[in-house]
C-alpha cells in the first residue's frame, strides 16, 4: 500500500514524500473511515481527498463553497494532474450541467467538485448513488458549525445527502477550528474523536506584531511608510472598500512600489487581471477586503498588514496564514484604533434583520412569494438575508400550509427572531474575543492565538511576537524602485502582437 | 490635489459641457449623467437619438453620482451653465449654457480632441456592441496565447459564462483552433494598423495571455500620468473603428469577423423587452393585452411602441397615430423649435395623447438616420 500511494503521489503530483499527517489521513479514509482533518492554508489539503479519488472504485464528491475555488482546482486536475474531474454549481446554465451529468453516469470523472445547494438536489443524488459514490469530501467544513464565524445554512443539509449517497466515508477538511467547531462538525457528520487530525496550527515562521495607535492619521502615516519599508510580496487588509480606495490613493502619491487595491466593488475583469500581477510579481503589495485571498496559492507572499481590527479570530488566522507557505520568516502586523470595533458591529447588525422585517418576510412567505425574488423589494432585505429566514423558517416547522393557517404568524415570527437574534450574539461574541486579543497587551500573541484554538505550542522561527520583542527590521527589504521602468521608445505593433501570439 | 486629478476634472468637465449642449432649454441636468452612465432606460435612449449623442451614450459606465455632483458645481461655479427653475409646476427644472460656456465648451473640445475620438460613434447600439467585442477578443486572444504556449491551466480573463462559451464555441474543432492560432496575430495586425499607435498601446497593453498579464486601463493610466476616464475615449475609439471595420469588411478579417456576427435571437435593433413587445404588436394584440400577457405595465409598453417607432420604419403606426395628426405633432415641434413633450401638449391640448407626440417624434428622428 505505502508503495503504490507514493508511486502514485509522485506520478500525479510531483511530489516525493508526504507532508505531515496527510499519509495519515488518506489511510483511514481508504480503510473506510470518516475523519475530520485540521490543516493549515496551504498545507497541501487537496491532496487528502485527490490521492483517494484515485485509488477508490467509483468517484469522489468534493462540496467546495467557492466558485472560483471549484473552477480552478477542475482545471488543475485536467491539465497538469490528468486526473478527469468536473464541476457542478450555479454559474453554469442548465444544459451545461446536464451535459456533465450525462457523463458522469457514463463513468467518465473520478472527482467532481460541486456546491452544497446542488448537492440537495434528488436528481443528482440520484444519479450519483447509480455510479457510486466512495468519498464524500467536505471543503471548509467549518461552514456547517453554527459556531463557526461563517456557518452556511446550506452546510447544515449535507448529512442529509450524504445518507441520501449511501454513507460513504467523509473527510471534513478546514484550517481554522476552535474546540466548539470541531465538535460539532464531529458530531454532525459523525467522525470519532481519534480520527480528528490536526497538523499544528502554530506558524513558527510568522512573527506577530500588534500596533495601538491614537487615531486614523497617525494610523495611516505608520501603514504607509511600512509598505514602503518591508520586504514584499504583501497584502494590506482593510474593513471596508472606501479604506482601500483611500489607502490606495494616498499610497500611489508619495510610495514608490507597485500598489493596487482589490474590492468586490470592482469589475470582474479588473479583479482577475490584478489577481494574475499579484500572482507573477507584477505588483508588490495588493490593498484589499476580505475578498482577496481565498483560493489564492502563493507561496512568497512576506507580510500581512491589518490596517483595521479583523472581524474574528478566525478571519485573522486565516488571513495571516497567507504569509510564508514557502517556509521563509514573514511578518504579520495588526493595527488598531479604539473604536474600529464599531465598523464590525454596524456590519453585523446590517447583516441581521430587525423584528419588522421578520414581519415581512412572514407575510411575504404566506402568500408563497418567496420564490419571487421582486416581492423582496419593499423590504430591503438581501438575497443573503431572505435565504438565512427561509432557512431558519424551516427550521422552526414552519411551510407553506402553516403559515397560510396562521394569521399574524406571532409565534413563529418570534422564534425565527430568536434564531437570527442567536446568531447575531455569536457575531458579535467572536468580535470581543478579537477585541480581547489586542486590548490584552501583557501576554505573548503567540500564545493567545494558539489558545483560542486549543493549542500550547509557542516555537517560533526567528521571532515570536511585539510582547516578547521582536526586530522588525529584520523584515525590511532594500528600498529599490521598483515602479515600472521606462516604455520603450520604439513601439513595433507586430513586435507586441508576437509577443502575445508567437508564430507556430 | 496633484495635478493628475486638477487635469482628470477639467476633461470630465469637459465632456459634460459639451454632452450637455443639445439638451440645454430642454431637458434637466441629470439627463446627460444618464446618458454618460448609459441608462438603459427609454428615456434616456430616446435622448440620445434625438439629440445625437451616441458618442456619449455609456461614456463612463462606472460615473458614480459624487463625481457628477462635483463636476456640476464646477460648471455652476464658473458660471458655465445656469440652473432654469420649473415653469410650471408640473414641468421639470431645466438648464442653459452661457455664452462663456459654450466658448469654454470649443476650447476643451479642441484640447481633449473629442471630434476626433467621438467620430466614428454615428449609430445606436454601437455601445453596447463595443463591450461585448472587448470581452470576446480579450478571451479569445488569452486563450489562443495559452493554447499557442502548450498550457491551458490558467485563469480565464473574463468571468462572464455566456462569453466563456462563446469561445469555447470558436475552438471547438480542432481545425477551428488551428486556424486562430495561426492567424489571429495576422488578422490583429491588420486589423490595428491603421489606428494611430497610442491607441494600439492601449488595446494591447490590456490584453492578457501565456506571455504578459494586461494592465487594466487605471494603470495604463497613471504609467502615462493621464487620467483613466481620458484613456476611455481613445480605447473606446479603437475598438468602435475595429467594429465597424469588421461589419464593413468582414471577407478581409474572415476569423476576426466572427466576433461582430449577431447571435441573439431578437431582433437587434431593439432592446429584448421591446422585442418581445414588437412580436406581439405584430399578431395585432393590444396595449392593453399585451400588458397583460407580459405581465408588464401599460407605460412600459408605450415605452417600447415609441422604441419601436424609431428603430424600425417597416412598422406601420397608424393605428395609434393617424397620419395627418403625426404631421400636426412634428409642424408644433417645430414651430416651437423643441421636443419637450409637454409644451407640445400643452399646445395641441387635449386631442392629442403623449404617445402620439412620442412616437411622431420617434418616427421623425427615425427617418432622419436611416
Ligand atoms: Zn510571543
Amino acid at each position: 500500500m505505502n508503495r503504490i500511494l507514493l508511486e502514485k503521489l509522485q506520478l500525479h503530483f510531483g511530489h516525493a514524500s508526504f507532508r505531515p499527517g496527510q499519509r495519515e489521513i488518506i489511510e483511514r479514509l481508504l480503510s473506510g473511515q470518516n475523519v475530520l482533518a485540521i490543516l493549515a492554508t496551504g498545507g497541501g489539503k487537496s491532496v487528502t481527498y485527490q490521492l483517494p479519488a484515485l485509488l477508490l472504485p467509483g468517484i469522489t464528491v468534493v462540496v467546495s463553497p467557492l466558485i472560483s475555488l471549484m473552477i480552478d482546482q477542475v482545471q488543475q486536475l485536467r491539465t497538469r494532474r490528468r486526473i478527469p474531474a468536473a464541476y457542478v454549481n450555479s454559474s453554469q446554465d442548465p444544459a451545461e450541467s446536464r451535459e456533465i451529468l450525462r457523463e458522469l453516469g457514463n463513468g467518465v470523472y473520478k472527482l467532481l467538485y460541486i456546491s452544497p445547494e446542488k448537492l440537495q438536489q434528488p436528481y443528482i443524488q440520484s444519479v450519483l448513488k447509480r455510479i457510486g459514490v466512495s468519498l464524500v469530501a467536505i471543503d471548509e467544513a467549518h461552514c456547517i458549525s453554527q459556531w463557526g464565524h461563517d456557518f452556511r445554512t446550506d452546510y447544515l443539509r449535507l448529512p442529509d445527502a450524504i445518507k441520501h449517497l449511501g454513507n460513504p466515508p467523509v473527510l471534513a477538511v478546514t484550517a481554522t477550528a476552535t474546540e466548539d467547531v470541531r465538535k460539532e462538525i464531529s458530531q454532525l457528520l459523525q467522525i470519532a474523536q481519534e480520527n480528528v487530525m490536526s497538523q499544528p496550527l502554530n506558524r513558527e515562521n510568522i512573527a506577530l506584531d500588534l500596533v495601538r495607535v491614537s487615531d486614523e492619521g497617525e494610523r495611516r502615516e505608520q501603514v504607509l511608510q511600512l509598505m514602503d519599508e518591508l520586504k514584499g510580496p504583501g497584502i494590506v487588509y482593510c474593513s471596508t472598500r472606501n479604506a482601500v480606495e483611500v489607502l490606495v490613493a494616498s499610497y500611489q502619491l508619495q510610495g514608490s512600489k507597485r500598489v493596487h487595491g482589490y474590492h468586490g466593488g470592482m469589475e470582474s475583469m479588473e479583479r482577475m487581471l490584478i489577481q494574475s500581477q499579484f500572482l507573477l510579481g507584477e505588483l508588490d503589495v495588493i490593498v484589499a477586503t476580505n475578498a482577496f485571498g481565498m483560493g489564492i496559492d502563493k507561496p512568497d507572499i512576506q507580510y500581512v498588514i491589518h490596517y483595521q481590527l479583523p472581524s474574528s479570530m478566525e478571519a485573522y488566522a486565516q488571513e495571516i496564514g497567507r504569509i510564508g507557505r514557502n517556509g521563509q520568516p514573514g511578518y504579520a502586523v495588526l493595527f488598531y484604533v479604539e473604536d474600529d470595533w464599531q465598523i464590525h458591529q454596524h456590519m453585523v447588525e446590517k447583516e441581521y434583520p430587525t423584528q419588522l422585517q421578520v414581519m415581512q418576510f412572514f407575510q411575504a412567505f404566506k402568500t408563497a412569494a418567496s420564490a419571487n425574488k421582486d416581492a423582496w423589494g419593499p423590504t430591503e432585505m438581501t438575497e443573503e438575508m431572505v435565504q438565512m429566514l427561509t432557512f431558519y423558517a424551516e427550521q422552526t416547522g414552519l411551510d407553506q400550509e402553516v403559515a397560510a393557517a396562521s394569521d399574524s404568524g406571532a409565534e413563529h415570527v418570534q422564534r425565527i427572531w430568536q434564531e437570527t437574534e442567536k446568531r447575531k450574539r455569536l457575531k458579535k461574541q467572536k468580535l470581543y474575543e478579537m477585541l480581547r486579543y489586542v486590548e490584552d497587551v501583557n501576554d505573548c500573541l503567540r500564545k493567545k492565538l494558539n489558545r483560542y484554538f486549543g493549542e500550547e505550542q509557542v516555537a517560533f522561527t526567528l521571532h515570536c511576537c511585539s510582547c516578547c520583542g521582536l526586530d522588525r527590521q529584520a523584515y525590511q527589504g532594500d528600498r529599490t524602485n521598483t515602479t515600472n521602468k521606462k516604455d520603450e521608445n520604439s513601439w513595433d505593433l507586430r513586435q507586441a502582437l508576437e509577443k502575445l501570439l508567437p508564430k507556430k | 490635489m496633484n495635478n493628475r486629478s486638477i487635469a482628470a476634472q477639467d476633461f470630465l468637465c469637459a465632456v459634460t459641457i459639451n454632452a450637455m449642449i443639445p439638451l440645454a432649454n430642454e431637458r434637466t441636468l441629470q439627463a446627460a449623467f444618464y446618458i454618460l452612465r448609459g441608462r438603459k432606460a427609454n428615456q434616456t435612449l430616446q435622448d440620445v437619438h434625438l439629440y445625437h449623442l451616441y458618442p456619449y451614450y455609456r461614456m463612463f459606465p462606472r460615473f458614480s453620482k459624487e463625481d457628477w455632483e462635483k463636476i456640476v458645481s464646477t460648471l455652476l461655479q464658473e458660471e458655465l451653465i445656469v440652473q432654469l427653475p420649473a415653469v410650471t409646476p408640473t414641468s421639470k427644472p431645466s438648464f442653459s449654457i452661457t455664452e462663456k460656456g459654450i466658448d469654454q465648451a470649443e476650447q476643451w473640445k479642441s484640447a481633449f480632441q473629442l471630434d476626433r475620438w467621438n467620430e466614428p460613434f454615428t449609430e445606436s447600439g454601437l455601445a453596447e456592441k463595443i463591450e461585448l467585442f472587448w470581452q470576446r477578443l480579450h478571451l479569445l486572444v488569452q486563450t489562443v496565447s495559452q493554447l499557442l504556449s502548450g498550457d491551458l491551466g490558467f485563469f480565464p480573463v473574463v468571468s462572464d459564462k455566456k462569453i466563456q462559451q462563446w469561445v469555447k464555441n470558436q475552438l471547438a474543432s480542432h481545425t477551428a483552433r488551428e486556424q486562430w492560432q495561426k492567424r489571429l496575430g495576422e488578422e490583429l495586425h491588420t486589423l490595428w494598423s491603421p489606428l494611430p499607435e497610442d491607441v494600439q498601446k492601449l488595446l494591447i497593453g490590456q490584453l492578457s495571455g501565456a506571455t504578459q498579464v494586461g494592465k487594466t486601463l487605471g494603470q495604463l493610466a497613471a504609467q502615462q500620468k493621464e487620467s483613466a476616464f481620458y484613456l476611455q475615449l481613445p480605447f473606446r475609439y479603437g475598438l468602435a473603428m475595429s467594429i465597424l471595420q469588421l461589419q464593413e469588411d468582414p471577407v478581409r478579417l474572415p476569423l476576426l469577423s466572427h466576433l461582430v456576427v449577431q447571435t441573439e435571437k431578437w431582433d437587434t435593433r431593439l432592446t429584448e423587452s421591446a422585442a418581445r413587445t414588437y412580436t406581439l404588436v405584430q399578431r395585432g394584440m393590444s396595449i392593453e393585452q399585451i400588458a397583460d400577457a407580459r405581465k408588464i405595465k401599460k407605460s412600459t409598453v408605450e415605452d417600447h411602441l415609441a422604441e419601436i417607432a424609431l428603430r424600425c420604419p417597416e412598422w406601420d403606426c397608424s393605428a395609434y397615430l393617424e397620419p395627418t395628426l403625426s404631421a400636426l405633432i412634428i409642424q408644433t415641434s417645430e414651430q416651437l423649435q423643441t421636443s419637450r413633450l409637454r409644451l407640445i401638449k400643452d399646445h395641441l391640448g387635449e386631442a392629442v395623447s403623449y404617445l402620439q407626440i412620442r412616437l411622431a417624434l420617434a418616427r421623425r428622428q427615425g427617418e432622419r438616420w436611416t
